[in-house]
């Protein structure tokens, strides 16, 4: 679906996309997703045919995209904030890309019922708040009904029923076979809808593969509070005997490095050296923990701001 | 190419820019006609001509061409008006993001660039024909006002009026490349607009004033040349060939830049 093989541009000094080698599936919804200025918006903008690579190649849809005349038909794409003609209505800002890409108007009355917006269609789009915007432009990338979709951020301004509607929607475009890349900052929108996903940092590819695949590098601990907050230390002494690791958590309770099958065996443990437990629970890291375990806690651009210089240095290799 | 036209007059629809540019250019048509025939003098020598305005002689308002002579008199406020929407037509592609839709959905950016100018200049001969009416409208009102006699008026009038808004057309034609030119390099109206006004109303107007001979040949200068069908200091050939020339090097200077530019916008 998409390949690219030492994709690379700088901008100056500045490496946006370093030997990039990527292999996506066709279908499923992608997820795209690293710190700000990671370069996923160059990564899209070379994908489709806006921003000329440095160096390296890459296909969409099997086709080169030094050539993107040969797949932009069958690719729909918001790309950052929607982009529309304020003054002119929903309707006519679709039509008028409708028109530029030769599809009849009855695909705009469609794409408009798709996105929950046929009754707005009329409104100029100054007076749409963002998140009926971002509506719009779902809509628009869906007019040539798509092959790729690629969505930068596709809930951002909408409303939780408008998020989980849209995340909806791209599961089910997924379903039916299309391949539907999103980049999103919001790791539990990546987690919930996607199946695949591509982990960027100042350039560098982190990670890219089953959403599964990754989360198997998340942590699983049990917490456990003992009835008595008093008995905290002999409860962790206690547990440490049987060989967990154990720490504090909190003011009252504890956190045991074990897996979900341990749960019980700990419950057990606690009850036979006589604490009564208030509270046990399994944490598995999100995929938010494992993200920043690997691509760090910096601010991406506050880091980018650092200088040029560092990032091929320092930040680069450590991104490698 | 019809794909990408239609695409970008359905973009023009919006009522901001219709009523902006056909305004404008009805309320020029309409001022040109009501000064003009109030500072000539019937009798002397034609007045100094102001910046962006270049005023006929008495003989030639008198003359069965008088009627459209407005046309020619507004030419340079006329073209700027043209320069100006053609600018904002370019550069709101570039506001608003939408150059990055587009671009996505036809990459052939030649198409892009060529079905705007097309697109636009459609538009641009709808304001000329709009200059045109009212121009015949106002001006025998504005004559008998300033004292003209309108007699010889009406002698093979659709001749006249052809040829005066051809010439009109061809010179708003210049001009909106220029516009579009300078909206593609710039990416922004407001720059693109200051420097195209800036450039007629005060470059081009301190030059003629401290050179004339070179002040001639000056965009401003040659295009209300054309649009006048010649005048005493340029012919209408050298006019022409001219703007044909300014045509040429803007929209090289358009595609040169839009086919190769990144889009980061």
């Amino acid at each position: 679906m998409i390949t690219t093989e030492g994709l690379t541009r700088r901008f100056g000094p500045l490496t946006a996309i370093d030997q990039l080698d990527l292999d996506l599936p066709a279908g499923g919804v992608v997820g795209l997703v690293g710190p700000n200025g990671s370069g996923k918006s160059t990564l899209i903008r070379m994908l489709l045919g806006l921003v000329t690579p440095s160096e390296g190649s890459a296909t969409v849809l099997g086709e080169r995209i030094d050539d993107p005349t040969a797949y932009a038909g069958q690719v729909g794409a918001l790309i950052e904030n929607p982009a529309f003609v304020p003054g002119l209505s929903a309707r006519a800002n679709l039509a008028s890309l409708a028109a530029l890409r030769g599809l009849p108007r009855t695909r705009v009355e469609e794409v408009l019922e798709t996105v929950g917006l046929a009754g707005r269609g009329s409104e100029p789009v100054r007076r749409f708040s963002l998140g009926m915007k971002q509506r719009l432009g779902i809509a628009a990338a869906l007019l040539p009904d798509p092959a790729l979709l690629v969505l930068d951020e596709p809930t951002n301004g909408l409303d939780p029923a408008g998020i989980v509607e849209i995340r909806g929607l791209l599961q089910q475009l997924g379903a039916e076979g299309r391949t539907v890349v999103v980049s999103s900052h919001l790791m539990s929108e990546i987690e919930s809808i996607c199946s695949y996903v591509v982990v960027i940092r100042f350039g560098v590819l982190v990670f890219a593969g089953p959403i599964a695949e990754l989360m198997a590098h998340a942590t699983t601990s049990v917490e456990v509070a003992p009835e008595l907050g008093s008995d905290r230390q002999a409860l962790s002494d206690a547990l440490a005997h049987e060989g967990w690791q154990v720490t504090p958590h909190g003011e009252l309770a504890l956190r045991v490095d074990a897996g979900e099958d341990d749960a019980a065996s700990i419950n057990r443990h606690a009850a036979e050296a006589g604490f009564t437990l208030r509270a046990l629970s399994v944490h598995r890291d999100s995929l938010e923990t494992v993200f920043l375990a690997m691509t760090g806690r910096d601010d991406g651009e506050l880091a980018a701001a650092r200088g040029a210089a560092l990032l091929s240095d320092t930040d680069r290799e450590v991104a490698r | 190419m019809i794909r990408v036209v239609r695409s970008e007059l359905l973009r023009l629809r919006r009522r901001s820019v219709l009523f902006g540019w056909f305004g404008l250019v009805v309320m020029f048509a309409v001022l040109i006609n009501f000064v003009m025939f109030n500072v000539v003098d019937e009798t002397g020598a034609p007045p100094a001509d102001g910046p962006g305005v270049s005023f006929p002689s008495a003989a030639a308002l008198l003359a069965p061409e008088g009627i459209v002579a407005g046309l020619g008199a507004a030419a340079s406020f006329l073209g700027v008006v043209t320069l100006a929407f053609w600018a904002l037509a370019s550069a709101s592609d570039y506001s608003t993001g939408l150059v990055r839709i587009i671009v996505a959905a036809e990459p052939r950016r030649w198409r892009l660039l060529l079905g705007k100018w097309i697109a636009l200049a459609i538009v641009t001969a709808a304001t000329c024909l709009a200059a045109l009416a009212v121009n015949v409208a106002v001006s025998p009102v504005a004559a008998q006002a300033g004292g003209f006699s309108p007699d010889a008026w009406g002698t093979d009038m659709p001749a006249v009026a052809l040829e005066a808004v051809g010439q009109l057309y061809l010179s708003l034609l210049v001009w909106g490349s220029i516009g579009l030119a300078l909206a593609t390099l710039t990416r922004s109206a407001g720059v693109a607009i200051g420097v195209g006004v800036g450039y007629v109303l005060l470059v081009e107007a301190v030059i003629s004033a401290v050179a004339s001979d070179i002040g001639d040949w000056l965009p401003g200068s040659i295009l209300t040349a054309l649009a006048q069908g010649g005048n005493d200091a340029v012919s209408f050939a050298a006019a022409s060939a001219s703007g044909g020339l300014y045509v040429a090097a803007a929209i090289g200077a358009a595609w040169f830049t839009f086919q190769r530019r990144d889009i980061t916008d």
